[in-house]
């Protein structure tokens, strides 16, 4: 089983050992691992803001690029979502296009998704001593469905603890390029989920997209909060690289 | 009638057909119309008069039952008396004709005004599904009646209650091929949380809806 | 607190379509957005806010809900996709039972045939039940200027109306103001001794709207929906201010927009268990008042003129484009309730008559894309809205194909168009890309310092109310080919 791993452009600029972790997770339970070298981002910043021709280039290159493995996974809601629900209207007056977007789209998975659903993988490397509150990311959630998948992985790990927020589907305010031209509004967001963080009294919060890391991370900081860890859900699974 | 063509040009422009509807567009409507299918519904299969109790309670209505319209200026006057209200009513003619000599409540028939503190009336069918009493105006079922005293008593007929709305309408349609002017559906007092959200009883019309279930 | 400035905008738009009101704030969304983050008892109210709970329980009753919003759908596109034709059935019907149907293409003329029947019937006091599409025409506005008395009787609305200000929700039109604000208003207009709590309040508005009620000549309401089957307009409330409007005063106005017309009695049905589930988290709301015709003979109470004015305004040109889906909106609220950004900022922000979700797709489209720039922008997609919208309106794709219109016509910003166009053309070159990327992963490593934070970034955008983590220092893809090198 071939699996093209997409590192995603946050994980590669910012967090690149989040894309390991995935990495190693996903050859620990068997899988024959590929890193198209070229890759860059899905486009979904561009389509996000409008830039429909910028979107359909990077989509047209992603498809290009993992078009000959067995599956696409990413360590991101956000990432999967768009390649699995929003390439194909890019795509849709070009019919070549479309059907080799429709064949990527059925196989393409956000990694927790991935791992339970289709590997139904038993155990996870990962050891973690402590509470945890997991925050489901809003495109993972309602696009793709993650929900109960990462939570039946953390379960797997020794040590871990999972104590849910009151509203752990309430955005954290990221929104893409939205953190940026309506950052006020976007902070404001982001405090309500510290609020809902800091109420559970977990040391560490865990996720499944580096957008609402970077975020709710950035917001814990802002306001004070030097302990609270920020996750990502790969990293906990995974445990350190050794 | 300048406008009206415009915006129906306009529409069908949109749309993406020729100015005018067509027979068969004409034709698919009054199809619709006719057969008007009940649409996807939440399982409604549960004893009539539980989930009619269940959901007055709900809506905050309060309710009692009794076992023939002869026992109504009883369970009135009853009612009347614990909740500390006047033992003065207005009701619709057919109830205003019960025998109400003995049960110590002067009763009117006569259309409530904004003076009127009791209004008694019955139903034309009630709604379980909801705990909804459906009233129809005419000449003796004045919809003020519900509307405007303080307190409205709704007398339900065991043989008036009907599933859901669907039903009412099934049944209806036999009764009045033409809607009377108002069709009105009560389901508990008025309320209102416009102010801080805090839920308040009797904003405009009735603070309280104490219903009878006869048989 | 809010002031009045701003003169109308023009908008240079067919339909007339005024401008947005400046009571509630002024300047761009970003201004009265800050100034509604910055306002306490906003704020306060806004913390205080929340039916979406209500609504999941209510919804959690009901097994086959998703079934139902897909029957909602079905009914609110049948209806679109012959629209015309179901509204000269509704005329057909209203007109045979003693109706009076009138069409208004523009706000303007919304207005003007208010006006006309309210002169002609010698009316003095109007009564008003909610609605939102006199808002859009700023009718109470004009009924003044011409003389006439009104009086909003929706708790929410007749609050909003006496602080001179517009509703910031559709349902809770005064959910902004706090319990003082309301003691306050009702103490200076009302003359009383001022009243503390909610329960007083509600009953001393109660005592000076029933004499209103009673004492009024006209009613005007809104329409939830008109029944093509029955000619039949249809008023859903739970104060029951609806019904008294339709019911006391001698002449009865209800206007509504073209497409709120639904085929027959069983698809009403249907879309009642969508509408109070999904705004209130009832079952159903306490009043629906449905109307055929004036009085009749015999009849003790009812109005003697029966005015439906059904209303375009800009509705018909979203009819067979990608916009239509909005059209089905039953106006619940669930989208703002369920709203990460209506929730911070509240309803007067968005600076027109629908606030929310709905409103970012509704506004540019009824006052023009280059009027509401902001709007579909200011919306993080995180799809809340789309999954609790009663008819199943896509409304955050629909924010997203706005924000193609604007890219398309040239209406975004100099800055954001280049650095858009630039990154994407990075994007592509993957070797040029993975140059800058290995420069900005050093430069953000530096800059973060030893507590590997960044404090500030151009633009102050991210950095206004959150820090940045900063990278590690090297990216994954010359890692990854460091370790593939090694492992050969």
């Amino acid at each position: 089983m071939k699996v093209g791993l997409f590192v995603t452009c946050l994980v590669d600029l910012v967090r690149p050992r989040i894309g390991f972790s995935a990495l190693r997770l996903l050859e620990g339970a068997g899988c024959e691992v590929v890193v198209p070298g070229r890759q860059t981002c899905c486009g979904q910043p561009a389509h996000n803001s409008g830039d429909r021709a910028a979107a359909l280039a990077l989509a047209r290159k992603v498809v290009r690029e993992f078009d000959d493995c067995d599956y696409l996974v990413t360590p991101s809601g956000s990432c999967g979502g768009m390649i699995r629900t929003h390439y194909a209207d890019l795509a849709r007056d070009e019919p070549a296009l479309k059907a080799a977007v429709d064949r990527l789209a059925a196989r393409t998975y956000e990694l927790t998704d991935f791992l339970v659903n289709v590997l139904g993988v038993q155990s996870v490397p990962g050891r973690f001593e402590g509470t945890v509150t997991y925050h489901d990311s809003c495109s993972g959630l309602r696009e793709l469905g993650v929900k109960r998948q990462p939570r039946a992985l953390l379960g797997m790990v020794p040590g871990l603890e999972i104590r849910e927020m009151a509203t752990p589907e309430y955005c954290c305010g990221f929104g893409g390029t939205f953190a940026v031209k309506y950052g006020e509004i976007s902070g404001r967001i982001a405090e309500r989920k510290c609020e809902d963080i800091a109420t559970t009294g977990a040391g560490t919060v865990v996720l499944g997209d580096l957008g609402c890391m970077l975020n709710i991370e950035g917001r814990l900081r802002r306001r004070g909060d030097t302990t609270t860890r920020v996750l990502h859900v790969a990293e906990v699974l995974a445990g350190p690289d050794e | 009638m300048g406008a009206r063509e415009n915006i129906l040009k306009r529409i069908r422009a949109s749309r993406g057909v020729g100015p005018e509807p067509t027979q068969s567009e004409r034709t698919a409507v009054e199809a619709h119309i006719r057969e008007h299918p009940v649409g996807t519904r939440p399982d409604l299969d549960w004893p009539l008069k539980d989930r009619f109790r269940e959901q007055c309670v709900r809506m905050s209505s309060t309710i009692d039952e009794v076992a023939t319209l002869a026992d109504v200026p009883r369970a009135v006057a009853e009612y009347l008396r614990e909740n500390g209200l006047p033992a003065r009513a207005v009701a619709w003619a057919e109830l205003a004709a019960l025998d109400w000599s003995t049960s110590g409540v002067v009763v009117e028939d006569r259309p409530a005004t904004g003076d009127d503190l009791v209004g008694i009336t019955s139903v034309h069918l009630a709604i379980a599904e909801t705990g909804t009493l459906m009233v129809l105006s005419g000449p003796s079922t004045p919809a003020a009646t519900s509307l405007l005293p303080e307190t409205h008593i709704a007398v339900v007929p065991m043989d008036r209650m009907v599933v859901a709305m669907e039903e009412a309408w099934a049944l209806t349609r036999g009764t009045h091929p033409d809607l009377p002017r108002a069709v009105n559906f009560i389901s508990g007092p008025s309320r209102t949380a416009d102010i801080e959200g805090q839920l308040q009883l009797g904003a405009h019309g009735p603070f309280r809806v104490h219903v009878i279930v006869v048989g | 607190m809010t002031t009045t400035t701003q003169p109308p905008r023009s908008t240079g738009h067919s339909t007339g379509v005024p401008a947005a009101p400046a009571r509630n704030g002024t300047g761009t969304f970003k201004q009265r957005a800050h100034d509604k983050l910055h306002d306490a008892k906003v704020q306060r109210a806004m913390r205080n806010f929340n039916l979406a709970g209500a609504r999941a329980r209510a919804v959690d009753e009901v097994p086959n809900f998703e079934d139902i919003r897909v029957t909602g759908a079905a009914i609110r596109d049948r209806a679109l996709a012959n629209l015309d034709v179901w509204l000269e059935r509704f005329e057909r019907e209203a007109t045979r039972r003693g109706t009076r149907v009138h069409w208004a293409e523009s706000h303007a003329d919304i207005n003007r045939i208010v006006v006309e029947i309210a002169r002609a019937a010698n009316v003095r006091k109007i009564i008003k039940s909610k609605s939102m599409v006199s808002e859009e025409s700023h009718l109470n506005d004009a009924l003044e200027a011409e003389g006439f008395q009104v009086v909003e009787t929706d708790l929410g609305e007749y609050i909003v109306q006496l602080a001179r200000e517009t509703p910031s929700h559709i349902i809770a039109p005064a959910i902004h103001k706090s319990r003082d604000d309301v003691a306050d208003l009702f103490q200076e207009h009302h003359r009383t001794p001022r009243k503390d709590s909610a329960a007083d309040l509600t009953m001393e508005a109660r005592k000076f709207l029933r004499e209103h009620f009673l004492s009024a000549d006209m009613g005007i309401s809104g329409s939830n929906f008109l029944i093509a089957e029955t000619g039949s307009t249809f008023i859903v409330t739970n104060e029951g201010n609806g019904r008294m409007t339709t019911t006391l005063p001698r002449v009865h106005v209800a206007i509504t927009g073209i497409e709120k017309v639904v085929p027959t009695l069983e698809d009403v049905s249907c879309l009642m268990r969508l509408l109070a589930r999904s705004a209130t988290g009832q079952t159903i709301s306490n009043y629906i008042s449905m109307n055929t015709g004036p009085k009749q003979a015999g009849d003790s109470d009812g109005p003697e003129e029966a005015h439906v004015i059904i209303v375009d305004a800009g509705r018909s040109r979203l009819l067979g484009s990608d916009m239509q889906e909005a059209l089905r909106c039953i106006r619940c609220g669930a989208c703002m309730n369920h709203c990460p950004v209506y929730q911070n900022i509240g309803g007067h922000a968005y600076g027109w008559v629908y606030p929310g979700p709905i409103g970012s797709v509704l506004t540019p489209n009824y006052i023009g894309l280059e009027n509401a720039l902001d709007l579909p922008n200011a919306a993080t997609l995180c799809n809340q809205c789309g999954v609790v919208c009663p008819v199943k309106i896509p409304l955050p794709e629909l924010m997203r194909r706005l924000r193609e219109k604007q890219v398309e016509r040239g209406l975004r910003p100099w800055q954001e168009r280049v650095g858009l166009k630039a990154w994407a053309w990075a994007a592509e070159r993957p070797a040029i890309y993975g140059w800058l990327t290995w420069v900005a992963a050093r430069i953000g490593r530096l800059a973060g310092g030893q507590r590997r934070l960044i404090h500030r970034l151009p633009g102050n955008g991210w950095t206004q109310e959150r820090d940045m983590p900063a990278p590690e220092g090297a990216t994954f893809r010359e890692l990854y080919a460091k370790r593939q090198a090694g492992r050969r």
